[in-house]
């Protein structure tokens, strides 16, 4: 933590109680602290406990791995080959399951009909269906899109459809009677309600759909992250295979934080 | 929704019976209708267009899974695997509630341990269990040791997550008088902290359910020689498609049921449910 606090904060700072930098980032430090003493104890433990690198790694191992993993471009393929499938699926659910919710929280009925379906879905693992998607659709990109695209789909429908029931009904009558059309009732009053929705959907549905990358890679692939851990499970290079599940930790840790930052700055509203 | 549209109707005189009845039974009408038709429309299919020879061996219709099912069911091949998903499925849930509730307390009442213990938090709940299988496997093998910390790794974040939410949400005012009074930190847990955060920890509960069933899925897909994941696994190898969908079924319907009861649960503790939830 090198945050040098600017002239602004210092200014915050001077009307309240003077308070040192340690006392404002408090809850941050300790955090990192706490980090810091989880790695430090995983490292030194193994001076007192034997060690053997076929049941565990140690850190700088694992930062060794690491280091090698990159240098020599492995880590990069596999993470290439892996976010393909994961953003056209992504892709495929954000314009399918907006589109779907939203028809299903405008159109009264097309929700009735279709809310106990898409629930008995949601709520049963579709993981279950990833052995027939690979006998189906072989082994290869497109049973891994699908498999994202299931998992990752109904997060966006559930969420579109209650963000357009929590549509204002005042403002569709407003943009009515002041003689709007139908795409003002779209741009003005459905979009603006329903995008934060949207955003969380999205939220839960990527850790679905880093769920659906994994499944699809274990079950069948050559290549991709999943099948490097995977491997390097099989041929008990535990350091590698450490390194591999911390870049995926550090993915996965980015990505909901980002939307959550996102979710934050675009809807401050809604920040809870 | 439709204790929504009762309220709105009951009330009023100027509709016709006939008209409020039809407006009482329709979500109900069209929701079974759009069950039904899809039903239909995939029992017919092989009838209404001609499946190529492979095809046809990969496909299967409603009818022929429920008889599959129900032969599983009858001859007993069903109970076998399916004790076996089910003790990982109750140890890793019990686990994680008895890791999870206290730890939830605690780090709500403590904002110097919750602030070390929410990199991992954070970290451990946006990442997908299914990361750790491998290496669960190379230290717990095949058997149930593996496929009981998947649920229970799973399972653990909704319950602690709901808690920690639900404590620091309790009254201060209703703390305070626990202290004035002479009570200690057990009592105030006991008292105010624990019941008002209840309806969370129930509600964890239930995300926690469907996050236990995956990992019992998934664990069974890629790491068990036992439990009806295994099952389906076997069946799909061998293209027994209406197994993997029996298979499918029952972990639904388990699933649902679990879910419903613990909202029973939910509706009787209160009207009101908290808005954050646990990451899913």
């Amino acid at each position: 933590m090198e945050i040098v606090p600017t002239p602004a904060q210092e200014a915050d700072s001077g009307e309240a109680p003077r308070r040192s930098f340690a006392a404002r980032h408090r809850d941050k430090l300790l955090g990192i602290l706490a980090v810091v003493l989880f790695f430090a104890a995983w490292q030194a433990i193994f001076l007192v406990v034997p060690f053997n690198k076929l049941f565990i790694s140690k850190p700088d191992l694992i930062v060794l791995g690491l280091i090698d993993l990159i240098k020599s471009g492995a880590l990069l393929r596999d993470l290439a080959v892996s976010a393909i499938p994961f953003i056209c699926g992504m892709a495929l659910a954000t314009v399918v399951g907006v589109a779907l919710g939203i028809v299903m929280g405008w159109r009264r009925r097309v929700g009735l009909a279709l809310d106990p379906l898409m629930t008995v879905f949601y709520a049963s693992p579709l993981v279950a269906l990833s052995p027939l998607i690979v006998v189906y659709f072989g082994v290869g990109f497109g049973a891994k899109i699908l498999i994202i695209f299931f998992l990752s789909v109904f997060p966006f429908i559930f969420n579109a459809y209650a963000g357009v029931r929590a549509v204002d009904p005042l403002l569709i009558n407003v943009v009515r009677s002041m003689g709007g059309r139908e795409i003002d009732l779209y741009l003005k009053v459905l979009m603006p309600s329903v995008l934060p929705y949207i955003v969380a959907g999205a939220r839960i549905a990527i850790g679905r759909a880093l769920i659906g990358v994994l499944v699809g890679e274990f079950f069948a692939a050559s290549e991709g992250i999943g099948y490097a851990i995977a491997r390097f499970g099989d041929l008990y290079a535990l350091d590698k295979m450490f390194a591999c599940i911390l870049v995926i930790m550090v993915i996965a840790v980015a990505m909901t934080e980002g939307i959550r930052w996102a979710e934050r700055t675009a809807f401050p509203w809604r920040a809870q | 929704m439709s204790e929504l549209l009762e309220t709105g109707m009951a009330p009023a005189g100027d509709f016709a019976p006939a008209r409020s009845l039809w407006r009482r039974i329709e979500p109900a009408v069209l929701g079974a209708g759009s069950i039904v038709v899809l039903l239909l429309l995939w029992e017919l299919l092989p009838q209404l267009v001609t499946l190529q020879a492979g095809t046809k061996m990969l496909f299967t219709t409603p009818s022929k899974i429920a008889v599959t099912l129900w032969n599983m069911i009858v001859t007993g091949k069903l109970w076998a695997p399916l004790s076996v998903s089910g003790t990982g499925f109750v140890v890793g849930l019990l686990l994680s509630v008895l890791v999870g509730l206290p730890l939830g307390v605690v780090l709500g009442r403590s904002r110097t341990l919750n602030a070390m213990f929410d990199p991992f938090v954070t970290a451990f709940n946006a990442t997908p269990r299914l990361v750790f299988l491998p290496l669960l496997m190379l230290w717990f093998g095949l058997g149930v040791t593996a496929k009981v910390v998947i649920v229970f790794i799973g399972a653990l974040f909704p319950i602690l997550i709901n808690t920690y939410e639900g404590v620091r949400n309790a009254d201060r005012g209703l703390i305070n008088v626990v202290r004035s009074f002479g009570g200690s930190e057990w009592d105030v847990a006991r008292l105010v902290v624990v019941p008002n955060a209840l309806p969370y920890i129930v509600a964890g509960l239930r995300l926690a359910i469907g996050r236990a069933i995956l990992g019992v899925v998934v664990a069974e897909f890629f790491g068990a020689e036992d439990g009806l994941g295994v099952i389906m696994v076997q069946a799909a190898s061998r293209y027994q498609v209406d197994v993997v969908f029996a298979g499918l079924i029952v972990f639904a319907v388990l699933s649902l049921i679990m879910t419903g009861l613990v909202k029973l649960l939910e509706n009787r503790l209160g009207g009101w449910r908290p808005q954050r939830t646990g990451g899913e």
